[in-house]
C-alpha cells in the first residue's frame, strides 16, 4: 500500500517535471530561435542603419563644408587675390582661410581643372585637380562633395566656384575623415566604422576605423577574404575575441567610388539582451518548476494519505468490519468519496443484514430456516454442555398438506403455514426458537429439564392446531404429526439431532399418533428408507425392476379373464425388495408417478402382445392415491393404448377404497376420464375404509375386489368374514358390479367364494404372481381347475 | 555643357560707299538667338569714330543691360538707381577696378581702354551680374530676334566675331568684305552656352 502511494507520487511528480521540463526546454528552444532571428534582425537593422547613419551624417557633413567653403570664396579679399594671380599671395591666402575653416588642404583650381595653387608646397600645380570627378560636378553645379583616399588618408573634398561673379576659378577644399570623424558617428550607432580604399588586388591599409589597434589591423589583414555580404545576410568576422557582424559598403552610394566602408557590429552585445532574457526564463522556469514540485508533493500527499486510509478503510470493509467510519475533513473530492465510503459501508452492512436475514430466515413465514435452525440447536448444546440440562427438538410435519395445496391453492397453503407460524411464536417460550425447515415443515427448539418436560411442550405445539384454519368462507382442519429427539439422550449433534425427531415424526406418522419421541434403533430403519428411495429412481430407469402377472381367474368357467400386473424389484445388494416396503415409500416421495406409469407402459404393452397372439386377457394396474392428483394420466394412458393397439376395454385399474374416499370428488373426475375412455375401473381392498355408498354410487366404478384380511380365513363356518364378504357380494351384484376376491389360498375358500356368487377369485390357491414368460406358459398350459390346483400347482 | 550649334548669318549691304551688314544668330534648328554680341572689326585701317559714353545702370539690384558692348576707349558710368548701396567690381584682366560701396552715380566714369570682356559684379549683392564687351570697332550689337543690321557700314572688309557668354570657345572670327551698295547677309552657326 505505502508502496503504490508513494510510486503515485513519484508519478505524479515525475509527470509534473517532465512537463514543466517540456514546456521549460519548448519556451527556451522557441526564445533562443526568436531571439536568434531578432539577434540577426536587429544587427541586420543596425548594420543597415548605421550605414546610412554614416551617409546622412557624411552628406551632411558634404553640405556643411561646401557651405562653409562657399562662404569663405565669396570673401572678396580672397577673390582679390585669386583674381590677382599672384601665386604666392594665392598660396597663403589659401593656407590661411584653409586654416580658418580647418581644413586639411585647399586647391586653387583654374577653369580648365588645372591646379594653380595648393597648400601642400604648391605639389600639385600644373597638375590635374585630384578628385577630377568632383570638378566636374562643381562645374555643373551639382553637389559638390566626395570621399577619397588622398594622401594615404580619408579625405572629405568639397569644390566651390570664385565667383566675381562669374566663376573665375574653383577651389577645393579637403577635410580629412579621421578616427574621431568616425566616432562620433559610432557615438549615434554603436557600430564599427573602417574606411578602406577599394582597389582590385590591391592592399590598402585601413584609412581611418572606429576599432583599436590590433582589431583594425586584423581587420586590415581580413578584409580581403571576406565573402560577399549583404546587410540581410551579413558575414560574421571574430575579431578580438569578439564577434562582429560585417558588411563591406561603398562609402557613399551613387557617390565617388573608390571608398568603401567596413561596418560592424558586434553580435555578442546584441545577443547579450537575449542572453540576458533567455536566463531569466530559465531562472523563471527552474523557480516554477521548484514551485510546482513542492505544490505536487503536497498536493500528492494531499491525496495519497486519504487514499490511503480509504484503502485501509476498504480493506476493513473487506474483511466484515463496518464500524470505523473514515473523516476526511477536506470539503473536496476525497471529502466526498470518503462520504461516499461511508455511505457505501453503512449500505453494505444493511444488505449484508439482509443477505443474512434472507439466508437465515423464511421468507414466507419470517421464522428462522434450517440454516439458523442448526446454529441455534448448537449453541443450545455447546451451553447444555457447560450447565447441564436438556435441549429438546420437536419436529412438526402437517398431515396432507400437499393436498391442501393442490386443491385449495398455493396461496391457501401460504396462509396456513403463516398462521401456523404465529400460533407457534405465541405458543411457546422467548428462549425457545421455532423455524421452518421447508415445506410444511416446522421445528421448535427448546431447554428441558427431562423427557416429561419435552413431551408437555410437545403437547402445547400440537394444540396451536385445535383451532380450525380459516380463510374467507373456507375453514379447514390441519392435522400434523411430531417427532422428538433430545440432547443429549439421542444425538450428540445437531444434524443427529434433527434426523431423529425426523424419524420420530415419521413414526407418528406412520402409527397414527400425534407426537412420537425418538426411540434408539430407528435410526437404522429410516436411513434403509432413504436409501431405498433414491435407488428406486435409479431401478425405474435402470432394469431392476419387472412386471410380476398374477392371473384373476372366473368362477364359472375356471378360465383366467385377466391378469393383475405387479411391481418386482430385484435390488442389485438387497435382493428382491417387498413392494410393500418400497410402494409407500415412493407414494410419500412422490416417486409412485413414475413407478405407476412404468407399470403401466409394460403392462399394456404385454398385454396388447397376448392379445395379437391369442390370449384373451384384460390386465389390471395398480393406481396409487397420489395417482388420482395426476391430472396428465387419462391422456397418458390413452397414449399408452394408442401406441400398443391395446382395447382400453380390456385395460384395468385398481385403486384402493382410502385412495379414492380420501378426496371422492377428484377421485370421480380422473376415473371418469378414464372410464370415458372405457377404461374398466376396480376398487381394491374393498372393505377396509369406510366408504360412503352413495359417494360409491356417483363413481364409475365396474368391480369390487373384497381385501383379503376378509378372504384369507374364510371358511364355511366363519361367522364374520362370511357375513362381510357375502354382503359385499350381494351389494356389488345389486350395484350391477363385478366382484373379486383376492387372497384365495386354499379350495375351501375357493369353494365358498363359488357358493356366494363371487365373479372372480385371485391368490395363491390359483396362481403366485409370475414374470411375464411363465405367465405366457402357464396361460398355454393345460388349464386350471380348483382340483389341479390343490395337487398340481403349489401356486 | 550641352553644345547647341547656333548660326550666324551676316546680312552686308552697302549703299554708294557704305554698304548695309544682316547678320543672323541662329542656333541649331535655326533657332535665332538673342542677347549674342556681334561686332565687326574693319580690317582696312579706316579711322574710326571716336568712342563715346555709356552707362551700366543699377535697378532693383539688377545691372541693365546685362551685356554691354563698348567701343574701346569708352568711359562707362554706373550709376545707381536702387535706393541700397552697391559696390561694383571686375577683377577680369582688362580692367580691374572696383567702386567703393556708393550711392547715386559716381562721380568719374570709367574708362575701359582694353579690349576684352569684363565681368561686372556687386560685392554684396552675389546674384548681381554683367558683362562688359569692350572692342576695337564701333560696329557692334546685340541681338534682337537672332538679328543684327548694321547700316550704312564704309565698304571694306570686316573680322564679325561673336560673343556670349555662354559661349566656351571663343568663335573664330569671319572675313567679310563689304562692297559698296551691297546688301550682305550672314548665316553663322554658332554653339552658345
Amino acid at each position: 500500500m505505502n508502496k503504490k502511494t508513494r510510486s503515485f507520487q513519484t508519478k505524479l511528480r515525475l509527470l509534473m517535471i517532465a512537463g514543466l521540463v517540456v514546456l521549460q526546454a519548448a519556451t527556451l528552444v522557441a526564445v533562443h530561435l526568436a531571439g536568434r532571428r531578432a539577434v540577426q534582425q536587429t544587427v541586420s537593422d543596425e548594420l543597415r542603419v548605421g550605414a546610412r547613419v554614416l551617409a546622412r551624417v557624411l552628406e551632411s557633413r558634404g553640405q556643411q563644408l561646401a557651405a562653409t567653403a562657399s562662404v569663405l570664396t565669396a570673401d572678396f579679399a580672397f577673390r582679390e587675390v585669386v583674381a590677382s594671380g599672384d601665386r604666392p599671395t594665392i598660396t597663403s591666402v589659401l593656407r590661411n582661410h584653409g586654416e580658418r575653416i580647418a581644413a586639411d588642404a585647399v586647391f586653387l583650381i583654374s577653369l580648365d581643372g588645372t591646379v594653380d595653387a595648393d597648400t601642400l608646397d604648391n605639389r600639385f600645380v600644373d597638375t590635374p585637380f585630384p578628385v577630377r570627378d568632383l570638378f566636374a560636378s562643381a562645374q555643373s553645379g551639382e553637389p559638390t562633395s566626395a570621399i577619397s583616399s588622398f594622401e594615404h588618408r580619408a579625405h572629405q573634398f568639397v569644390v566651390v566656384p570664385v565667383l566675381a561673379p562669374v566663376p573665375i576659378a574653383y577651389v577645393g577644399i579637403g577635410f580629412a575623415i579621421d578616427d574621431k570623424t568616425l566616432e562620433e558617428v559610432r557615438r549615434l550607432t554603436s557600430l564599427h566604422y573602417s574606411l578602406l580604399r577599394a582597389s582590385a588586388g590591391e592592399r590598402e591599409p585601413v584609412l581611418a576605423s572606429t576599432l583599436a589597434g590590433p582589431a583594425r589591423a586584423e581587420l586590415a589583414q581580413r578584409v580581403r577574404a571576406l565573402s560577399p555580404s549583404s546587410f540581410a545576410a551579413p558575414a560574421t568576422l571574430a575579431m578580438d575575441s569578439q564577434s562582429y557582424a560585417t558588411v563591406i559598403e561603398p562609402l557613399l552610394p551613387g557617390n565617388e567610388g573608390d571608398m568603401q566602408v567596413v561596418l560592424q557590429v558586434s553580435i555578442d552585445r546584441a545577443r547579450r539582451a537575449f542572453r540576458r532574457l533567455e536566463l531569466q526564463i530559465f531562472g523563471l522556469s527552474t523557480l516554477a518548476l521548484m514551485g510546482s514540485l513542492v505544490g505536487v508533493t503536497f498536493l500528492a500527499r494531499g491525496i495519497s494519505l486519504p487514499l490511503q486510509r480509504l484503502a485501509e478503510r476498504a480493506q476493513g470493509i473487506g474483511a466484515g468490519d463496518y464500524t470505523a467510519t473514515i473523516e476526511i475533513g477536506a470539503q473536496d473530492e476525497l471529502g466526498q468519496l470518503a462520504s461516499a465510503f461511508n455511505q457505501m459501508q453503512s449500505g453494505i452492512r444493511e444488505r449484508e443484514e439482509q443477505i443474512r436475514h434472507q439466508a437465515t430466515h423464511d421468507s414466507l413465514t419470517g421464522l428462522p430456516n434450517r440454516t439458523l435452525f442448526l446454529d441455534r440447536v448448537q449453541l443450545a448444546i455447546d451451553r447444555a454442555r457447560r450447565q447441564g440440562g436438556m435441549v429438546g427438538m420437536v419436529m412438526m410435519d402437517l398431515d396432507r398438506f400437499k393436498e391442501i395445496n393442490d386443491t385449495l391453492g398455493h396461496h391457501f397453503g401460504d396462509v396456513v403455514l403463516c398462521e401456523i407460524g404465529r400460533r407457534l411464536l405465541a405458543k411457546v417460550r422467548a428462549s425457545d426458537t421455532i423455524a421452518r425447515l421447508g415445506g410444511d415443515e416446522f421445528a421448535v427448539l427448546f431447554d428441558t429439564a427431562d423427557p416429561p418436560g419435552a413431551l408437555e411442550i410437545a403437547r402445547r405445539v400440537s394444540t396451536i392446531l385445535e383451532a380450525p384454519f380459516a380463510i374467507g368462507d373456507l375453514s379447514i382442519a390441519v392435522t400434523a404429526s411430531l417427532g422428538i429427539s433430545l440432547f443429549p439422550l439421542h444425538a450428540d449433534d445437531p444434524g443427529t439431532l434433527m434426523k431423529r425427531a425426523d424419524i420420530a415424526m415419521y413414526d407418528a406418522k406412520k402409527n397414527n399418533l400425534a407426537t412420537s419421541m425418538y426411540e434408539s434403533g430407528r435410526d437404522d430403519h429410516s436411513l434403509r428408507r432413504l436409501s431405498i428411495l433414491s435407488e428406486l429412481r435409479q431401478a425405474i430407469s435402470g432394469s431392476q425392476l419387472e412386471v410380476h402377472y398374477q392371473p384373476k381367474v372366473d368362477f364359472t368357467t375356471g378360465r383366467a379373464v385377466a391378469a393383475e400386473a405387479l411391481v418386482r424389484w430385484q435390488h442389485p445388494v438387497h435382493g428382491p425388495m417387498p413392494p410393500g416396503e418400497f410402494v409407500p415409500l415412493a407414494e410419500q416421495s412422490g416417486d409412485i408417478r413414475m413407478l405407476t406409469r412404468w407399470v403401466l407402459e409394460r403392462a399394456v404393452t404385454d398385454c396388447a402382445r397376448w392379445n395379437r397372439e391369442g390370449l384373451d386377457l384384460s390386465v389390471a394396474v395398480n393406481l396409487s392415491a397420489l395417482d388420482l392428483y395426476d391430472s396428465q394420466l387419462p391422456s397418458v394412458i390413452e397414449g399408452l393404448l394408442r401406441a400398443s393397439g391395446l382395447e382400453p376395454t380390456r385395460l384395468l385399474v385398481e385403486i384402493t377404497e382410502s385412495a379414492v374416499m380420501k378426496d371422492a370428488s377428484h377421485a370421480g373426475k380422473i376415473l371418469g376420464e378414464l372410464k370415458d375412455q372405457g377404461i374398466v375401473i376396480s376398487i381394491d381392498d374393498f372393505g377396509t375404509g369406510y366408504s360412503s355408498l352413495a359417494h360409491l354410487r356417483r363413481l364409475p366404478v365396474d368391480e369390487l375386489k373384497i381385501d383379503r384380511s376378509f378372504v384369507i380365513d374364510l371358511r364355511e363356518e366363519g361367522r364374520e368374514d362370511l357375513m362381510i364378504v357375502r354382503s359385499t357380494i350381494e351389494l356389488g351384484h345389486n350395484m350391477g358390479l363385478k366382484v373379486i376376491a383376492e387372497g384365495v389360498e386354499s379350495l375351501e375358500t375357493w369353494k365358498v367364494l363359488a357358493k356366494l356368487g363371487c365373479d372372480l377369485a385371485q391368490g395363491y390357491f390359483i396362481s403366485r404372481p409370475m414374470p411375464s414368460p411363465q405367465f405366457e406358459a402357464w396361460m398355454r398350459g393345460a388349464p386350471w381347475t380348483p382340483e389341479s390346483s390343490v395337487v398340481g400347482r403349489p401356486g | 555643357m550641352s553644345k547647341i550649334l547656333f548660326s550666324l548669318g551676316f546680312l552686308a549691304s552697302s549703299l554708294a560707299l557704305a554698304a548695309d551688314l544682316t547678320v543672323d544668330v541662329r542656333a541649331a534648328g535655326l533657332k535665332p538667338l538673342d542677347q549674342v554680341v556681334i561686332y565687326a572689326i574693319p580690317q582696312d585701317g579706316l579711322p574710326l569714330p571716336p568712342p563715346g559714353r555709356a552707362i551700366m545702370d543699377q535697378r532693383d539690384r539688377t545691372f541693365t543691360p546685362h551685356i554691354l558692348p563698348i567701343q574701346t576707349g569708352t568711359a562707362v558710368s554706373f550709376p545707381n538707381n536702387d535706393n541700397i548701396r552697391h559696390q561694383v567690381y571686375s577683377f577680369s584682366p582688362p580692367r580691374r577696378f572696383q567702386i567703393p560701396l556708393y550711392e547715386g552715380t559716381p562721380s568719374q566714369p570709367i574708362v575701359f581702354d582694353k579690349p576684352g570682356v569684363l565681368a561686372l559684379g556687386c560685392n554684396i549683392h552675389d546674384r548681381m551680374s554683367a558683362y562688359l564687351v569692350v572692342v576695337d570697332t564701333p560696329y557692334f550689337g546685340l541681338a534682337q530676334d537672332g538679328q543684327v543690321q548694321f547700316r550704312a557700314l564704309p565698304a571694306g572688309t570686316y573680322e564679325v566675331h561673336v560673343w556670349h557668354p555662354g559661349l566656351r570657345r571663343t568663335m573664330a572670327p569671319q572675313l567679310v568684305t563689304l562692297n559698296p551698295s551691297d546688301r550682305h547677309e550672314l548665316l553663322v552657326p554658332a554653339g552658345p552656352r
